[in-house]
């Protein structure tokens, strides 16, 4: 493709301008940084649309070439293009240096590996120094002009880079004493300085004869890609020595290195040589020099700042923006060493009188207005970071900075802040012949709720008065004679103009307890004691939403009842239903059922009568805290979430069981043979406290009786409880797995449910004796059970083996209750009632050492192999 | 000490978006260094469209704010400074130096060599007042001399070349951008050494130094117990010093005649050399004495090739130049009003023009007037709701002059009647407007002998004085007004 014509040009930009990004994704994105550097050599585009060109890649160099290699090629180009330019007067040197500079330095392109980088610096270095750099390439009426270019450039470099010029201190020193352009060089060398400081000391080195030193920038180069390193591309921020800009940054600090006898002459020399001529500079560049060398010089021994008092003097009596706030910055840098008490007055005098003369702009009076309540004073007293009113702002000096109605609403504020400060030093000041700030700032915020109030007034006069209260109270809690007419006059402004309750409600939500609790007490008032019919009942409603509580419940009841009758479209009946919402939070119970019921029939919408039968239904059936929890602000849904959708949640939350994981564990105790039924002994263990516990079994395959919940009140980690009683009902008499469920409530009011794991009833969970015969009676009484067995029921003989402990052992361990008839250590009879109706009879003779043989019989032949099994298990289960 | 981006947006309320950024420069390097000073803390620089969209709502120019909006009508969202955090996609865009100057918006963000979380002081960012600078500078450049559309657009086409030149890295160079533009036309003179920055070549020609002083006065009348009226005059010296060299050195001295008014809270232009402590210390916070330092004040100076402002002072004259009481009441359907004015004897009874404006705010049209007036003639401007009593050059030998009359108004409606917070119920205020050539009401002038020139030849030199009025209220006595803190030292 050629090259593009100037209005295909003009259009092509206009189109990237609008949206870069959206042009980038486009099919025109992909070639415009190539055709852009192309472009620029032909010869058929004006000098006029190469500039804009040049411009434009000055501006976006990220876009057109994304990485570092593409910004390589791009300086690389735009170095060839400059070479090539025709030794004539040209509109484009300028700018191409410009431009290769910003390529490199954005696109992160710029080091020693890079042959762009190698070439602009000396080339760049030789324009500063004026030298010679043959073959016409700069013609004599550009050389001054690009000088100050070059050193521009070099100065974006050692920005991005610092310490890249370390070794060029020398060099440039030796140019600002000749005829070298004094503003670009002062910039670059005051830079170069600095960044040359801060390194040189991190790496606890001096600056040997760097400033001295007067390399040839025709050598091998002076870049100091070592220094760079060093500083590990780490920039030096150039306000550290502001004190709250410090903190956290521990080793900032120039630690107090001591240099050389001559290294700190050839320092001091400098830096007088850099301010002797600041003058020349224009006004800007001169706060830069200052703010740069003031960096330079701090905590830097035997560099005493006074070096700076000459400059401060003439510019004292100035008002320009840039040049007193660097005088604050050197005040903070400084403190008492450059500035006497009586020095420190006086700026704050000059700072005080810029803030407000009427001769500078309102922004200019504002930003100085934050210097007044930031000032760096010599020996602060409060906190650092917050603003404050100095020690040495009395009231005589804020007089004219103090607010008014006449002021727009930034400068009403800002003054609003300072006559707080004010008042909150009242107290303690000498009641004078001033009029009390105190009276003047009840009369201003109640001229400002005057203009809130006023009809079809724009809502940024209420959003003012609002911002303004919240100022005061912030400023002023605990300050009963200023917050008790606030919260009087706030109401008063309510009474007067309802649609303002957004407002009112988003300062409930911001003040502390101090003014939000009294101002809602004397809100409700206001709102209950309408009729409650008038056209401003949606307001109302959204007031009384966020006020409503527990208190005045009557009066708030009232008010709803007369109310409902005029809620008549979908808006005003959700409204009526917050409030009813929060009155159920607050725990309101007595009216507010009538009223729900009241609503659940006569609304109109059928959503809102559902809401009143849920709320009904939720005040009926749910304790308090119970209801507190389910209405409360939901925490599984999103804060943006809209209101509707967050309740839904809140129900979902509270209201429905939750799945969750269990929190109580369930042990097996020993079984009690006692009654007519067996009965397990559970042991509950809590992880975390839990409340009303309810525990559901369920026996699988029906072997038992459905069983019955157990339910503990309570149960504590790390507190004993006591251990659970579960009767079984055996259908038949066999071993079953429960399925135990547990159902609770948290802490945070939650119920849940959890699934525990299984529990197991053996088979001799289930034996109970058989009433116990009269004494000698046993013998006779085990042979007739024994004889009755068959011939419906089965019997069979098994090898019982016998641990160490032998036969009295095993049978103590565990058959005692069931034992009729015993000859130890030999022989027993053992008889054992499986409820509901079997027996399983045993007899253990003749036992020798290793084992005892058993004849068993039993009335039910399926009770036999649970009967060997049990038996040839008693050895192992010791 | 940079910015990383820099805007000019027209606010245009009515239209869709309510405003077209006009001009936008970025500055990638300097955007380079937000991104590793900033850390975590970096949201970068964001495209034209959205910057609009959200500045525009942060400074409440979107025509919308019939609703409450948490993000901006919060009563916790104060702003102090003209410095914002925009929320732009999730993220805050902080610190934005913005603000609205005849419908037109300046704005750019400095870079801020830390991190932003927390929030470094603004005093600590030395970017913000070269921001401020910066701004002040293209507004300059924009309305010196500029009288329509036209001539604003050409200005406008100039800004890109013109901050290659004055701003080409984020750096600010200068904030006279009209240096740049003569350092541009005029970039072939070859500059001697030791030429100051701010001064692009030297003037050829006939020498010659202009000073004029402008004062102007403002002023609260209330006529009421126990509220002060109170009165100030602010003065502006400017000069322009055609002369040959370098650095050609003068000395404007401003002298008062005995029984003038001191100057005082003086500030001066940064080409000034030295200053006298006593200019320095002269303040209207402290009570006043007779011991005050009345002069000469003596400013030894460089000057710059352009016309400049010297300095500017403040005084505190012991009477208003014209002392009045406004009276209004409401009778029923109507408002009966009576002014008086009266014109200090020691002043200049020569204006280039005198009137004073009645606006009656928050009613409807004037449907009917009947008035007296002693001297003068009255305009009714009966849609605006105005009238203009139109006093002339001259006051009447006995300095007095009165009006009265009563005023009935029609219906309001809300679009052609001004709105007011301020002047509700019987809240008003007259305002005078009056100019007086060759005249200062503190008597402050400059000698042209005093002039001193250190340069080759003698110039010629000219003096201006005039007084003109700014913000003169007379409040009506009886309804309340809004007082300053300074009315109720009594």
């Amino acid at each position: 493709m050629g090259p593009l014509s100037r209005d295909a040009w003009a259009q092509r930009l206009g189109a990237f301008r609008a949206s870069p990004s959206a042009f980038m994704a486009g099919p025109e994105g992909e070639d415009l940084g190539r055709d852009l550097l192309s472009d620029l050599r032909s010869e058929k585009l004006s000098e006029q649309t190469k500039v804009s060109l040049l411009a434009l890649s000055m501006e976006y160099p990220a876009q057109l070439w994304p990485d570092a290699s593409a910004a390589e090629v791009a300086a690389t180009s735009l170095l060839d293009t400059l070479v090539l330019l025709p030794p004539r007067p040209s509109a484009l040197r300028r700018p191409l240096l410009l431009a290769a500079t910003t390529a490199l330095a954005a696109g992160g392109a710029l080091g020693p590996t890079s042959g762009a980088s190698c070439r602009l610096l000396p080339l760049l270095l030789g324009l500063a120094a004026g030298s010679d750099l043959g073959r016409g390439f700069v013609p004599a009426s550009e050389q001054r002009p690009l000088q100050a270019t070059a050193c521009e450039c070099l100065r974006e470099l050692e920005s991005c880079k610092p310490g890249l010029l370390g070794g060029s201190l020398g060099l440039l020193r030796g140019l600002l004493g000749q005829e070298g352009p004094v503003q670009p060089l002062s910039l670059l060398l005051a830079l170069a300085l600095r960044n040359t400081l801060v390194l040189q000391s991190r790496v606890g080195a001096g600056l040997g004869g760097l400033l001295t030193d007067k390399v040839s920038p025709t050598g091998g180069g002076p870049w100091d890609w070592t220094l760079v390193e060093e500083g590990d591309g780490r920039l030096q921020p150039q306000a550290p020595s502001w004190p709250a800009a410090e903190e956290g940054e521990g080793e900032r600090s120039l630690t107090a290195r001591e240099h050389s006898p001559e290294e700190a002459r050839e320092l001091r020399a400098a830096v007088i040589q850099l301010l002797d001529t600041s003058y020349l500079l224009t006004p800007v560049a001169q706060a830069q020099l200052l703010w740069l060398l003031g960096w330079a010089l701090r905590g830097l021994q035997g560099q005493p700042p006074a070096l700076f008092k000459p400059q401060l003097v003439r510019l004292l009596g100035t008002a320009q923006l840039t040049l007193l706030h660097a005088m604050l910055a050197l005040k903070a840098a400084f403190g008492e060493a450059l500035f006497t008490a009586q020095d420190e007055a006086l700026l704050l005098r000059r700072l005080t009188l810029a803030a407000q003369h009427p001769a500078l702009p309102p922004p200019t009076h504002l930003f100085y207005l934050h210097c007044v309540l930031s000032f760096p004073e010599n020996w602060p007293l409060g906190p650092e970071g917050e603003e404050a009113a100095p020690l040495l702002l009395g009231p005589q000096l804020c007089r004219g900075l103090l607010p008014s109605l006449l002021h727009d609403p930034m400068a009403l504020l800002a003054r609003l802040h300072l006559l707080c400060l004010l008042c909150a030093e009242e107290e303690e000041e000498e009641k004078g012949q001033l009029p009390s700030p105190r009276h003047y700032l009840e009369e201003l915020l109640a001229g400002l709720r005057q203009r809130a109030a006023l009809d079809g007034g724009p809502r940024a006069l209420a959003t003012l008065c609002f911002q303004a209260s919240y100022l005061v109270a912030c400023c002023l809690a605990g300050q009963p004679t200023v917050l008790t007419p606030l919260i009087h006059g706030l109401a008063q402004l309510y009474q007067a103009r309802p649609m303002l309750a957004p407002h009112f409600v988003d300062l409930l939500d911001q003040v502390d307890s101090e003014l939000r609790e009294p101002l809602k007490v004397v809100l409700r008032q206001v709102v209950v004691s309408r009729p409650g019919r008038d056209e401003a009942l949606c307001w109302h409603l959204q007031m009384l939403a966020k006020v409503a509580d527990g208190d005045a419940q009557s009066a708030t009841l009232n008010f709803l009842q007369a109310a409902a009758a005029h809620c008549t479209n979908w808006d005003l009946q959700q409204g009526l239903l917050r409030v009813c919402r929060a009155l159920l939070r607050a725990g309101v119970r007595g009216g507010l059922v009538d009223l729900l019921q009241v609503l659940a029939r006569q609304l109109e919408d059928p959503d809102g009568r559902d809401h009143a039968r849920l709320y009904y239904i939720l005040l009926a059936h749910l304790a308090a805290p119970k209801l507190g929890v389910a209405l409360g602000p939901s925490l599984a849904a999103p804060a943006l979430a809209s209101s509707l959708v967050a309740e839904n949640q809140g129900f979902v939350a509270a209201l429905m069981v939750q799945e969750a994981p269990a929190l109580v564990r369930l042990s097996l105790g020993s079984h009690r043979v006692k009654g007519p039924l067996p009965v397990l002994k559970l042991q509950p263990e809590a992880l975390e406290p839990i409340y009303s516990l309810e525990l559901r079994f369920r026996v699988e395959g029906q072997l038992y009786a459905p069983l019955e919940a157990v339910h503990v009140p309570c149960l504590c980690p790390g507190r004993p409880a006591r251990p659970l009683l579960l009767p079984l009902q055996p259908r038949c008499p066999a071993p079953a797995r429960l399925d135990v469920h547990a159902l609770y409530t948290t802490s945070t009011g939650l119920t849940c449910h959890a699934h525990l794991p299984p529990l197991f009833v053996n088979f001799a969970d289930l034996f109970l004796p058989f009433p116990q015969p009269p004494e000698g009676a046993g013998l006779g009484f085990f042979e007739e059970l024994w004889d009755s067995c068959l011939p419906e029921g089965a019997e069979s003989r098994v090898w019982c083996p016998l641990g160490p402990q032998g036969l009295e052992g095993l049978v103590s361990r565990h058959l005692e209750p069931f034992v009729v008839v015993a000859q130890p250590p030999t022989s027993y009879c053992v008889a054992i009632h499986l409820p509901p109706d079997s027996k399983l009879l045993l007899r253990l003779e003749a036992a020798l050492a290793d084992g005892v043989p058993v004849a068993l019989r039993t009335d039910d032949w399926a009770v036999l192999p649970l009967a060997g099994d049990y038996l040839r298990g008693l050895a192992a289960a010791v | 000490m940079a910015q990383r981006a820099v805007w000019l947006i027209s606010h245009e309320p009515g239209t869709p978006l309510c405003g077209t950024v006009r001009f936008s420069r970025r500055y990638p390097t300097v955007e380079k260094r937000a991104r590793v000073f900033n850390g975590a803390s970096y949201v970068p620089v964001p495209e034209d469209g959205p910057f609009l969209k959200a500045l525009l709502f942060e400074l409440r120019l979107l025509d919308d704010d019939k609703d409450f909006v948490e993000s901006r009508d919060s009563c916790s969202r104060i702003n102090k400074t003209s410095i914002y955090g925009l929320l732009i996609g999730g993220e805050e865009l902080w610190p934005v130096v913005a603000f609205l100057k005849n419908d037109m918006i300046y704005a750019c963000v400095p870079l801020v060599e830390q991190t932003l979380s927390p929030r470094p002081p603004l005093i600590s960012v030395s970017g913000v007042s070269q921001g401020f600078e910066f701004l002040f500078g293209i507004q300059d450049f924009l309305y010196s001399g500029q009288k329509n559309d036209s001539e604003l657009n050409t200005k406008l086409s100039q800004l890109p070349d013109l901050l290659l030149q004055a701003c080409p890295f984020g750096t600010l160079l200068d904030a006279n951008l009209q240096n740049s533009l003569d350092n541009t036309n005029f970039a072939s003179v070859t500059q001697p050494q030791k030429q100051p920055a701010w001064k692009t070549g030297t003037y050829k020609g006939k020498p010659q130094v202009s000073i004029s002083i402008t004062e102007k006065v403002k002023s609260m009348q209330y006529d009421k117990q126990g509220i002060a009226d109170t009165w100030q005059v602010v003065g502006t010296v400017t000069c322009k010093c055609d002369l040959e060299g370098i650095m050609p050195n003068v000395t404007i001295s401003l002298s008062l005649p005995t029984n003038g008014s001191p100057l005082q809270d003086i500030l001066v232009h940064p080409c000034v050399t030295s200053l006298d402590s006593a200019i320095l210390t002269s303040s209207s916070i402290d009570a006043m004495d007779d011991s005050a330092f009345s002069g000469p004040y003596k400013f030894p100076f460089t000057p710059p090739l352009e016309s400049f402002n010297l300095c500017f002072y403040t005084s505190q004259v012991p009477v208003p130049p014209i002392l009045g009481f406004y009276q209004m009441k409401e009778e029923e359907v109507q408002l009966r009003i009576t002014i008086n004015l009266k014109l200090h004897e020691s002043v200049k009874n020569n204006f280039e023009f005198c009137e004073a404006h009645i606006p009656f705010y928050n009613r409807g049209p004037i449907t009917h007037l009947e008035y007296k007036t002693s001297f003068g003639q009255l305009e009714v401007f009966r849609e605006k709701s105005l009238l203009i009593w139109i006093i002339g050059q001259k006051f009447p030998k006995s300095m007095e002059i009165s009006l009265s009359g009563t005023v009935t108004f029609g219906a309001k409606s809300h679009e052609k009647q001004p709105f007011d917070p301020i002047c509700t119920g019987e809240t008003a205020y007259l305002k005078l407007h009056f100019r007086i050539l060759d005249y200062t009401l503190t008597g402050c002038y400059a000698d042209q002998h005093s002039v001193q020139v250190f340069a080759s030849g003698k110039p010629k030199i000219s003096a201006h004085r005039k007084l003109i009025s700014s913000d003169y209220y007379i409040w009506n006595s009886k309804a309340p007004a809004p007082v300053t803190y300074g009315s109720l030292l009594l």
